[in-house]
């Protein structure tokens, strides 16, 4: 294993964690919402992507557009039906919507999967591992990559172009401001909520192959997310990613040189690490305290 | 009956309450003399919490594995040392307080988001401690927790056991309900409501950060070494992040700033469980439907339910619901 073997590594599963992150930012930033939920709406993209693509043998990019459709539509309504009727609610109350969210789909997913472990076939038949100068990098990590930094360099100009990318990011800057100028706020946080989870099943269906299918699988996703956010600052699209691609080589690094029991608690050392030394992440800018 | 008797009346209920519940052992089989227990416990988890969480406002999230270091401290000073429980219940309250108050340290310059993450990253880490650190906690292997003496009395079998817990919780409910209505109390809730404001009336911040952290962690550990006397036997993974889902949900679902809601919580999510046993298979998508029901149709809890049809009565000091009722309007 050479540096730079792990690294491209640690690129591939950052992609990953950046997708999730992204996901929490714009959901937090929208709603000031910490969703504890999005890593179950990853696994119900991984399990989507499984059935479309493994059990009913569609071709995998339908697979893949079926997975971030029904993504998309599930977060939709978890806005408008759950979240729409507390949107006024403290944090604490909103917070524990989404972790009852979370033990719901868990429980919605083992009525057909049970709590057996499902192996994703690989996208690539058995396709070995292609050098890229002296790095060794899987198929399927090129193409989790490449897809990742896809959606993110769509999601950029979406938000400084279109109309309604600009009216989602004056409703995050200014709820009342936004609701004056006449933007329908509510349509704002279902999409929001809508793109947040698309990314979140997207990020499930490139998963599946490198990580095992069960209606678990989402806590861990979500905690990398979780640090990848935090190093972004948590209010900061480009910061999430930065954010995820820097969680996910530290990780691959801590377990290539040092342990890889050390290397499942790697994130949760970022996450301290970084907020002790700095407390409002990477990227974050302390808020101005007015009297 | 006037409004103005009705403290004493209410002050005259405790006492019988506590009187009939000695008196719970006979009417139960083993198996729901157990779920009581439970409960018992996760009254003191969640009254800790809400301390925190409700009063306080702090979003914290490192409850249940304070929980895991009140239970280790118990079992491993029991089992490997041979101190007896009596000593253990209060050195596993005072060690998870001690960690408690450390967890204080980043609430003191970080806002609410990234508290909540570093203490959920820090109790993480704790249950990686204790699953990891074999010489001391025997890794996944767990520890077996006897059961202690009291005199010549073996504390042994839930029925037993019972007693214990209702001592303690008794003493727990009416220490918070001391805190609560005291100046210390309306130092928590000016803190949870405004910082500046609170500063501005002469609250010392950081030591009643410290405090309200150290107190929910004592709850926090003690409930965590009865938890060990209760099920004679630890594993680190008990005290991981279902057991923070459980004692999060006891809280919110109760009802904030409500010792009563505390109970409540306590009674229903320890219940609930066990009553969908039979329904294995839909048992979690249950716990999960209700969960998100009773959030979103009852916002203030249960407890704040009931105080707005007046079934229970306002809870003095913070005059509970209020208080929320104004905070959620600022934010």
């Amino acid at each position: 294993m050479t540096v730079l073997t792990l690294v491209v590594a640690g690129i591939a599963n950052g992609s990953l964690y950046a997708l999730v992150a992204l996901g929490l930012v714009l959901i937090y930033k929208t709603q000031g919402i910490v969703n504890f939920a999005h890593g179950e709406i990853l696994m119900v993209g991984a399990f989507v992507g499984y059935t479309a693509f493994a059990l009913i043998g569609l071709p995998y990019p339908i697979a893949f557009l079926l997975a971030i459709l029904i993504g998309g539509v599930l977060g939709a309504l978890i806005e408008r039906f759950a979240l729409r009727r507390v949107a006024t609610q403290s944090h604490t109350t909103l917070a524990m919507v989404t972790v009852g969210l979370s033990v719901l789909l868990k429980g919605a997913a083992r009525l057909p999967f049970g709590s057996d472990v499902y192996t994703f076939p690989p996208v690539f038949g058995s396709a070995g591992p292609i050098s890229i100068g002296p790095a060794l990098v899987a198929p399927q990590n090129v193409l989790t990559t490449l897809v990742a930094i896809a959606l993110t360099l769509l999601l950029l100009p979406f938000f400084r172009l279109t109309t309604l990318g600009k009216q989602m990011r004056a409703t995050q800057q200014n709820m009342m401001g936004a609701r004056i100028v006449g933007i329908n706020v509510g349509r704002i946080f279902s999409l929001t909520w809508s793109v947040a989870a698309a990314m979140g099943a997207a990020a499930g269906i490139l998963a599946g192959p490198i990580s095992l299918l069960y209606p678990d699988m989402g806590t861990t996703f979500l905690l990398k997310g979780f640090a990848a956010a935090v190093l972004g600052g948590f209010e900061s699209v480009p910061g999430a990613v930065v954010g995820g691609f820097f969680v996910g080589i530290i990780e691959m690094l801590f377990g290539g040189y040092i342990s890889t029991a050390f290397q499942e608690v790697s994130a949760y050392f970022i996450i301290i690490l970084v907020l002790f030394l700095r407390p409002h992440g990477l990227f974050g800018r302390a808020p101005v305290k007015r009297v | 009956m006037t409004i103005d008797n009705m403290p004493r009346l209410r002050a005259g209920f405790a006492p019988v309450l506590c009187a009939l519940l000695l008196f719970v052992p006979a009417m139960t089989n083993g198996y729901t003399q157990y779920v009581v227990n439970l409960v018992l416990i996760y009254v003191i988890a969640g009254i800790g919490l809400n301390l925190l969480l409700g009063y306080a406002g702090q979003f914290a999230f490192a409850s249940a594995a304070l929980m895991g270091i009140g239970a280790y401290t118990t079992a491993v000073l029991a089992a490997r040392f041979g101190v007896s429980f009596w000593l253990c219940l209060p050195l596993s309250g005072i060690a998870a307080a001690i960690i408690g108050s450390i967890v204080a340290l980043p609430a003191m310059r970080m806002s609410r988001v990234y508290l909540a993450l570093v203490t959920f990253a820090f109790a993480e880490l704790i249950v990686w401690v204790l699953l990891n650190w074999k010489q001391v906690t025997y890794g996944s292997d767990g520890v077996n927790v006897a059961a202690p003496y009291f005199f010549a009395w073996r504390i042994k079998g839930d029925k037993s056991v019972f007693y214990v817990l209702l001592v303690c919780t008794v003493v727990m409910y009416w220490l918070a309900h001391r805190v609560v209505n005291s100046r210390i109390g309306r130092a928590f809730v000016a803190l949870g409501d405004n910082e500046l404001v609170a500063q501005c009336n002469g609250i010392n911040i950081v030591r009643f950060k410290i405090l309200v952290f150290a107190l929910s962690a004592f709850y926090a550990g003690i409930a965590g070494s009865l938890y060990a006397l209760t099920i004679g036997f630890v594993v680190p993974q008990s005290f991981g992040l279902f057991q923070l889902i459980i004692q999060f949900s006891i809280v919110a679902l109760g009802g904030l700033m409500s010792l009563y809601g505390a109970v409540l919580g306590a009674i229903l999510l320890t219940t609930l469980p066990e009553l969908l046993r039979d329904l294995q298979s839909v048992q979690e998508l249950i716990y999960g439907l209700v969960l998100v029901a009773v959030v979103v149709f009852m916002p203030q809890g249960i407890a704040g339910a009931l105080k707005k049809i007046g079934v229970l009565p306002r809870e003095v000091l913070a005059h509970g619901w209020r208080t929320l009722e104004t905070r959620n309007r600022r934010e």
